[in-house]
């Protein structure tokens, strides 16, 4: 194999980067109990007296808080939420309720429901509905939504975290899932072969090959070179230039 | 390239894949960026040293079942 051309300094040095590398990482792996109380607060706390609280067809979404808790949904299903506030010491303006999904940090999706000339009040609900049809055949799985009540100014009033487990059409019929599965596939395929290039690194490590072995008369093919003793008994003339 | 390095790029696919699907199936949760990118290092990592093993394992088995190349010499 390759690897017996290297050192013993060049692999002992390489088994204590690789070691490093591992203990480094699995030290700064976050403890549960940091990972979850970093999800649970809101991104903005409301004021002391007001109440603000989002339905998810009904169901109250900070029941859902957590990964574990997570709504079961269906993509390919509508969603009616609904954003209400009330009790507020002030009354406020709600100019925007927004709807945001979030995959790696980003937001994959978002809705928005824009109210015009939006009134000033203690009292309000801003109905929203949302039909994620463009992930319907693509995702599945666990993903934190955000929903936001956003003021004129652009000002985010109060929002909240929750969670929903979408499932995808037939319960399996989504892009990424299939084709994530046909990738494990094919390097398990390749893991398994992997074997075989064993015998790559053994002759990359030996000497180039030598010139081929002479062929002997008896192994060529009588047709392939005539002697040139005999020009013209076994190949046809040359055509020359006629037409 | 050699059986181990071989085992070492489909080790590293196959950890990141498995940490992907795993959210796709409700196991994980990636929706943040900073604990997503750390399952997907420490499943390329921990694959990656898997494959690392299965490939050197399965480099050893082929050529004793294959003793081709006997100009180089073992040491």
């Amino acid at each position: 194999m390759r690897l017996n051309r290297v050192g013993p300094g060049h692999r002992s040095l390489s088994v204590a980067l690789v070691a490093f590398c591992v203990v480094a990482l699995l030290v700064s792996v976050p403890i549960p109990g940091k990972a979850t109380a970093s999800l649970q607060p809101s991104a903005v706390q409301p004021a002391a007296t007001s109440t603000y609280a989002v339905t998810w067809n009904g169901v109250d979404v900070s029941t859902a808080g957590t990964s574990s808790s997570a709504l079961a949904i269906d993509f390919s299903q509508s969603a009616n939420l609904n954003f209400t506030w009330s009790g507020t010491s002030a009354p406020v303006t709600i100019s925007d309720a927004r709807l945001q999904m979030y995959y790696f940090g980003f937001a994959v999706s978002t809705r928005d429901q824009i109210v015009s000339n939006p009134p000033t009040n203690s009292i309000g609900h801003i109905p929203l509905s949302w039909t994620p049809l463009s992930i319907n055949y693509l995702l599945e799985g666990v993903y934190r939504l955000t929903a936001s009540f956003i003021a004129p100014n652009g000002t985010t009033m109060y929002s909240e975290n929750f969670y929903v487990r979408g499932n995808a059409p037939l319960g399996f019929v989504a892009v990424i899932p299939i084709v994530l599965l046909l990738i494990v596939v094919y390097e398990l395929y390749g893991l398994v072969r992997s074997g075989r290039y064993a015998a790559f690194g053994r002759k990359s490590a030996g000497p180039p090959p030598s010139s081929p072995p002479p062929t002997s008369e008896t192994e060529t093919p009588a047709g392939e070179s005539p002697p040139p003793e005999e020009p013209g008994a076994g190949t046809p003339p040359p055509s020359g230039g006629g037409s | 390239m050699s059986a181990t390095s071989h085992g070492v790029g489909c080790g590293v696919v196959l950890g990141i894949v498995i940490v992907i699907f795993l959210q796709q199936v409700a196991y994980l949760d990636l929706s943040d960026l900073v604990p997503a990118l750390e399952y997907l290092v420490i499943g390329a990592v921990v694959g990656g040293l898997l494959g690392a093993g299965i490939g050197w394992l399965l480099g050893r088995s082929y050529l004793s079942r294959h003793p081709t190349g006997e100009t180089a010499a073992p040491k």
